[in-house]
This record gives C-alpha cells, sequence and structure tokens, in this order.
C-alpha cells in the first residue's frame, strides 16, 4: 500500500505542518493592516458605477479591500433584510429606498452617523437638501451617493417621423396626454405606442402627489383619481402598452424603449447611464434626448419627484471605521465623480461634479436643462408603517390598472383597507 | 415472532452487546441527516411556534403576545382570502396531477416505441427550474400574442382569457403550471406501481371474461391504492405549501388573486416585519396540513390495498 513508508510519511506530515505554521504568522501578521469590507449591492453586470467607484477607493487606499455582495434588484430589501435578521455582520449597506431606511432605522439595524460627520467635518450643505430629507429624530443613519429625478425620455427618431415638435421643458400632463395620443401609430407587432408606463405604481401615482398638497400616506386616496383615470383611459386606447402584458411578460421599460416601440418614457435619471452603455455597445443606435418631468396644471416646471440612494453602516459591522472611511468616498466629491463619469447623477452637485457628467460622451444636450429642477419631493416619506402602505398600494394598483375593478372601485377599496389593516 | 421476542429477553449479556452495537452502526448511519433535520427544520420550528406568542419585528425586543396574534388572524382579510386561495389550490392541483400522472402512466406503461424518451420529457419539468419554468408559462400564456391564445383565437374562441393577467384566471394558470411541472414526479411512481401488479391477476381476469375497463377497474385501480394513496398524501402537503410558483408568476396578483398562505405568511414576515404574527399564520397551515394528513391515514385502512 505505501510506497513511501513509515519514515516518509513521517517526514511529508512534519514538513507540512512546519508550512502551516509559517503560513499561519504570515497570515496573523498582515491580518493586522488589510481590512476587508463587504458591501451589500444590486445588479453589477448593468450597474458599472459600483465596481469603479470602489476601484478608485482601493486604488488610494491599498489595504482595503471591498467585496460587493450582489443581489437580484427586485428582491435586494429582501435579501438585505433577511441577512441583517439573522446577524450578517457585512459592513456597509447600500439603501435603496425610504422604506428599506425606514425599516433598518427603526428596527436599530444601521448605526447613526452624526459623530463620525462631526470628527470627519464634512460639509452637509453639498447634498443640497438631502441629507435634511434623511434625518430622523435629529440622527442621520446614511450619506447619500446618488439623487436621481423622474424626468422624461423621448426617442426623437419617432417624433421626426411623425413631424411632431420634441418635449417641453414646460409641458403639463394633459399636454403629456394628448402629444402622445397623437404619436401612436401602427398595429399589432409593428405599433408604436405614444407612451409607456412601467408596471412600478410610482409611475402613476407620483404625479398625483407633485403638488405638494398630498402624499402616499393618507386617509383619503381621491386626489389619484385624475390621473388613473388619465392612464386607464391611455392604456384603453392602446396609447400606451397593456399593464398585464407588461406584468405577465416581465417586460423591462428599457427593452421597449431601446426597440423603438414607444416615443416617450417617465422614468428616473438613472436610466441615463445604462441608456448611455447601451448606445455605446450597439444595442441600439436612434438619438434619444430628455426633458422635464412633466406637471400637474398649476404647479411650477421643475417640479419633480425624486429617490435617494445613500451608503449605511451595518450595527453589527466589526470594521466600523474603515466603513465609515469608505462610504464618506463614496458618497464624497471624489466618489461623485466616478459616478458622474458613468453618466450617472450623484447627491453632490457641485458645478465640477456637473461638468465631468456633462462631459460624458452620449449624453444629451437637453440633459443640462432637464435636469435643473425647481422642487424634488421624495417618492415615499419615513413612516413607520410604509411596508404595509405600499402592500395594500402594490395590490389594488395592479387591480385598478389590469381592469379587475374600476378607478373608483380601487380607490374605495384602498380607503377601506388602509382604514381598517394599518394601525393596529 | 413469539419466539423471536423469547430470544431477545432471554439474549446473553454478549448478544445484547452486539445487538447495541449494531444499533449504534444504525444510529450513526442517520446521524449526520438527522443532525442537519435538527439545525435547519426541527430548531426553527420549534421556535416558530413559540413565536407565534410572541410579537417580533427580527430585531428589537422579543415580548409576549399571548393569543392575540391567533385573534388578529379572524379579523385580518387578507389571511381570510389567502386561506381560500390555498383551498382552491390544493382543490384543482391534487385531482388534476393525479389524473394526469396515472393516465401518463397507463400510456407510457405500453408497449410504445420511444417510450423511454417519452418517460424522460415528461419527468423533465420536474428536474427543470422552476423560476425558467414559471416565466415560459407566463409566455405560453401572454395574452394577446402568446401560443395559447395564439391557438385559441385560430380555433375561433372571440375573448380568449388573459390568464394570469386575470383576476379570474390567474389561479387557473398557476395550477395548470403547477400540474405540468410535478405531473413527471407522480408519473414514475405510478409506473413502478404499474409494473409491480403480477400480470397473473389480468390473465385470471381475461380468463372471467373481463373487459379492459374492468380490467382497469377492478385490478389495477386497487392494485395501485398504495401508490395512490402516498401520492395523495405527499401531493397535498406539497400544494398546501406552495410559493415558489406563485411568486414568481404573479407574486400573488393580480390584486390578492392567487395570494396563498405561504405567500401572506411570507409578506407579513419580510415586508411588514411582524414575525410573530407570521409564524401564527405558519402554524395555522402546520395544523390544517397535520390534520388533513392525518384524516388520510385514518381513511387509509378504509380504501387501500396492500397484497
Amino acid at each position: 500500500m505505501s510506497v513511501l513508508g513509515v519514515q516518509g510519511k513521517w517526514k511529508i506530515s512534519v514538513t507540512l505542518l512546519s508550512l502551516l505554521l509559517v503560513f499561519a504568522v504570515m497570515g496573523g501578521v498582515s491580518a493586522q493592516d488589510q481590512v476587508h469590507l463587504r458591501m451589500t449591492v444590486w445588479d453589477t453586470a448593468t450597474t458599472p458605477y459600483w465596481q469603479a467607484v470602489v476601484d478608485a477607493y482601493q486604488a488610494q487606499n491599498p489595504n482595503v479591500t471591498v467585496e460587493l455582495i450582489d443581489i437580484a434588484s427586485a428582491e435586494y430589501q429582501d435579501v438585505v433584510n433577511v441577512m441583517l435578521s439573522g446577524g450578517d455582520d457585512v459592513d456597509v449597506i447600500t439603501v435603496k429606498d425610504i422604506p428599506g431606511y425606514s425599516a433598518m432605522l427603526t428596527r436599530g439595524q444601521i448605526i447613526p452617523l452624526n459623530e463620525y460627520i462631526e470628527a470627519a467635518d464634512i460639509d452637509l450643505s453639498l447634498y443640497s437638501g438631502a441629507a435634511e430629507e434623511l434625518t430622523y429624530e435629529d440622527a442621520l443613519y446614511a450619506l447619500p451617493f446618488r439623487s436621481d429625478i423622474w424626468i422624461l425620455y423621448y426617442n426623437k427618431a419617432i417624433f421626426d417621423a411623425a413631424g411632431l415638435p420634441y418635449p417641453t421643458n414646460d409641458m403639463t400632463w394633459n399636454e403629456f396626454d394628448a402629444l402622445a395620443r397623437q404619436l401612436a401609430s401602427g398595429s399589432g407587432a409593428d405599433r408604436v405606442y405614444g407612451a409607456h408606463f412601467h408596471v412600478w405604481r410610482s409611475t402613476v401615482q407620483l404625479p398625483t402627489v407633485q403638488d405638494g398638497e398630498n402624499i402616499v400616506i393618507a386617509e383619503d386616496y381621491s386626489f389619484m383619481a385624475p390621473t388613473y383615470n388619465m392612464i386607464t383611459s391611455l392604456q384603453a386606447d392602446q396609447i400606451i402598452m397593456d399593464y398585464g402584458e407588461l406584468k405577465a411578460g416581465s417586460i423591462h421599460y428599457s427593452g421597449v424603449f431601446k426597440n423603438s416601440q414607444v416615443a416617450m418614457l417617465p422614468m428616473g435619471s438613472w436610466f441615463i447611464g445604462s441608456l448611455i452603455a447601451a448606445q455605446k455597445a450597439g444595442e441600439f443606435d436612434f438619438s434619444w434626448g430628455v426633458a422635464r418631468y412633466p406637471h400637474p396644471e398649476g404647479v411650477e416646471a421643475g417640479t419633480t419627484a425624486g429617490t435617494l440612494t445613500s451608503l449605511a453602516i451595518n450595527t453589527a459591522s466589526a470594521n466600523k471605521d474603515a466603513a465609515f472611511n469608505f462610504i464618506q468616498f463614496y458618497s464624497g466629491v471624489e466618489g461623485a465623480q466616478v459616478l458622474a463619469a458613468l453618466g450617472n447623477l450623484p447627491a453632490i452637485r457641485t458645478p465640477e461634479v456637473l461638468e465631468v457628467f456633462a462631459a460624458v460622451a452620449g449624453v444629451p444636450v437637453e440633459a443640462q436643462e432637464a435636469l435643473q429642477t425647481t422642487t424634488v419631493r421624495l417618492e415615499l416619506p419615513m413612516h413607520p408603517n410604509v411596508g404595509a402602505y405600499e402592500q395594500i398600494l402594490n395590490q389594488e394598483h395592479e387591480l385598478i390598472m389590469t381592469n379587475s375593478v374600476t378607478v373608483e372601485e380601487g380607490i374605495a377599496e384602498i380607503n377601506r383597507r388602509v382604514a381598517e389593516e394599518i394601525g393596529d | 415472532m413469539s419466539s423471536l421476542s423469547l430470544n431477545q429477553t432471554t439474549a446473553s449479556p454478549g448478544k445484547r452487546r452486539s445487538q447495541l452495537k449494531k444499533y449504534a452502526i444504525a444510529y450513526s448511519f442517520i446521524l449526520p441527516n438527522l443532525i442537519g433535520f435538527a439545525i435547519f427544520t426541527l430548531i426553527p420550528m420549534g421556535f416558530s411556534l413559540v413565536l407565534a406568542f410572541m410579537n417580533w419585528d427580527g430585531a428589537n425586543q422579543i415580548s409576549w403576545a399571548g393569543f392575540d396574534n391567533f385573534s388578529r388572524l379572524l379579523r385580518d382579510e387578507t389571511f381570510r382570502i389567502s386561506l381560500t386561495n390555498t383551498l382552491i389550490f390544493v382543490a384543482g392541483n391534487v385531482p388534476l396531477t393525479m389524473v394526469a400522472a396515472l393516465g401518463l402512466a397507463m400510456l407510457l406503461n405500453q408497449p410504445l416505441r420511444g417510450r423511454n424518451f417519452f418517460r424522460t420529457t415528461f419527468f423533465f419539468p420536474y428536474v427543470a427550474s422552476l423560476v425558467a419554468v414559471a416565466v415560459v408559462w407566463n409566455m405560453l400564456f401572454f395574452p394577446s400574442a402568446g401560443p395559447v391564445n395564439s391557438l385559441l383565437s385560430a380555433l375561433g374562441v372571440q375573448n380568449p382569457p388573459r390568464w394570469s393577467a386575470s383576476v379570474d384566471w390567474a389561479m387557473i394558470t398557476v395550477i395548470l403550471a403547477s400540474v405540468w411541472k410535478g405531473v413527471g414526479y407522480y408519473m414514475i411512481i405510478y409506473l413502478a406501481a404499474l409494473q409491480s401488479i403480477p400480470t397473473i391477476l389480468y390473465e385470471a381476469a381475461a380468463v372471467d371474461g373481463a373487459n379492459a375497463w374492468q380490467k382497469f377497474r377492478y385490478v389495477t385501480l386497487p392494485m395501485l391504492t398504495p401508490a395512490t394513496f402516498f401520492i395523495s398524501v405527499m401531493l397535498t402537503i406539497a400544494s398546501f405549501k406552495v410559493f415558489d410558483l406563485i411568486m414568481v408568476m404573479t407574486g400573488g396578483g393580480p390584486g390578492r388573486a392567487t395570494n396563498v398562505l405561504v405567500v401572506h405568511i411570507y409578506n407579513t414576515a419580510f415586508k411588514e416585519f411582524r414575525f410573530g404574527y407570521s409564524s401564527s399564520i405558519a402554524m395555522v397551515l402546520l395544523f390544517m396540513v397535520l390534520a388533513i394528513t392525518v384524516v388520510q391515514f385514518y381513511m387509509e385502512k378504509r380504501w387501500v390495498n396492500y397484497q
């Protein structure tokens, strides 16, 4: 059985053991300087900036390695919730939206950053109000690094073919409605739709809170009726794609826009970066433009809704200081420049950063004006029960948009369920 | 039998030791599985049972809730809807899958050209990724231009159903997908059972002048009862637990049309962070499945025929 014999085996064992000891000692020494941070993110394959900012940081801080934990965008918050509830010690958590932020903060899963911010002497005014919106009971739990607003994308080729002028930066929803009806043409597989509303609840419900008089946490939702009426009627007339089909086919807004199936697309500014990348990759070759988000009658042009993407530190992290140093870079001017260079709107918008953004090849010339806003309203306000509200709003939105109930019935049902189900 | 037990009670110490050793070997074989089962199933189940009487948001202190969670169930409209939906799913999925599995097994038990190919083909959905299956089914049932509705239109159906995009058809769509996905596995069980029926019984029936239907009714079906019993128990339990297929195909929608109990458990736990309340729903599900299984085992004596 043995070729080596007992002595040979013994020698090998001793050699292996001493080698192991040497490695263990070396590992122990180098581990003291090396910091390994873990960070939760989504869709790394289609979102180039995650790794780009990490690379920029690692170039300056060779002793730190940052590992990205990639999670599918649609399940992001659920997965993070499960990780945190299970006691995972991941260091940096990307905060995708306000419900996630509010849930993690009220459950004590992310730490207040005020002491760190004071110690590092960070000027929060650079975030032009975003930091205030994230402040809860005098404490700030996350630093914003992206601040996206809703704008209107349009396909210039479709407008040119229809002989219609491009959307302006001062367009009401009623004008948008009329324009969409003029743009729709063709039938069957060649149908060109005047506009596109993605399946998210927000695509319909955001315009209803644009005037600032209402928010989506309410008791009476009848303020949503006019927008629902407009969009369901666009759907009934086949000016926009059918909600049920978008849902059943898991159809993404980027596909229909890139395929020239839709003329106008109200969407967040995050889409600029993906469109530029797709155009560069040769996925489509028409020229496109952006305009300000349409606004309700009587509301100032440039009023839009926005979302903040921010970075927080896990309460269970063992490397809080290193993690703060990293998120300070990510959300600071240097991180902002990397983000802007890839066609993303950073939360810090100094003139230098915006110059970097405008210089990116592929950013439409209209962007500079379209991205100027007068008022930005948060998509969802902070509220402890925001998750329960969202579920009701999502379910009833689905019923209205699939024509399972009328707009009035759907809204009456939201009112009834919010009154009955929330609060106990 | 009696002589064996007599031997055991009067066994010498040496014999007993060797017997213990035998048991030890046997236990050591099941131990790895038992440890895994305890850590990943038994302990979490026990925790969930306790949690059903508690309030917990997954992070802060756990507090005692008594029977609050259960009394809340009675007022919870989504729970009522989910319970009804679950029962509808079970009532549709179990008989349909069983009939389809038996039919396929009978068919593929015939001396058929390419029999093994078809057996593999029908088993294939069972091993296919569930997410892929769900997405493909949604494409097949795509309301306007999907293959199913194109076919229906070609056959002259005026307004074909809108399947998963419609409140009325979503549950049926999900059941059909589930039958297709599961039928291969149960078909294999039926096939094995069919092949173990002694041909002598069919010969005897033929001598008695039985026709094909009578052979099926009075020989095949009774001889298949152990398999049918096994399948009905496993399938019922699996149907009560349905989650993944529905989550991918409809997400419980439109509205709450396909919101089953496990989807509701998931939403209460991971969207609303009410782990205690969610555990109480899980307990209701557990006891319901348990009760139905007990009834099935009780009924077993009346109709299952072990030859």
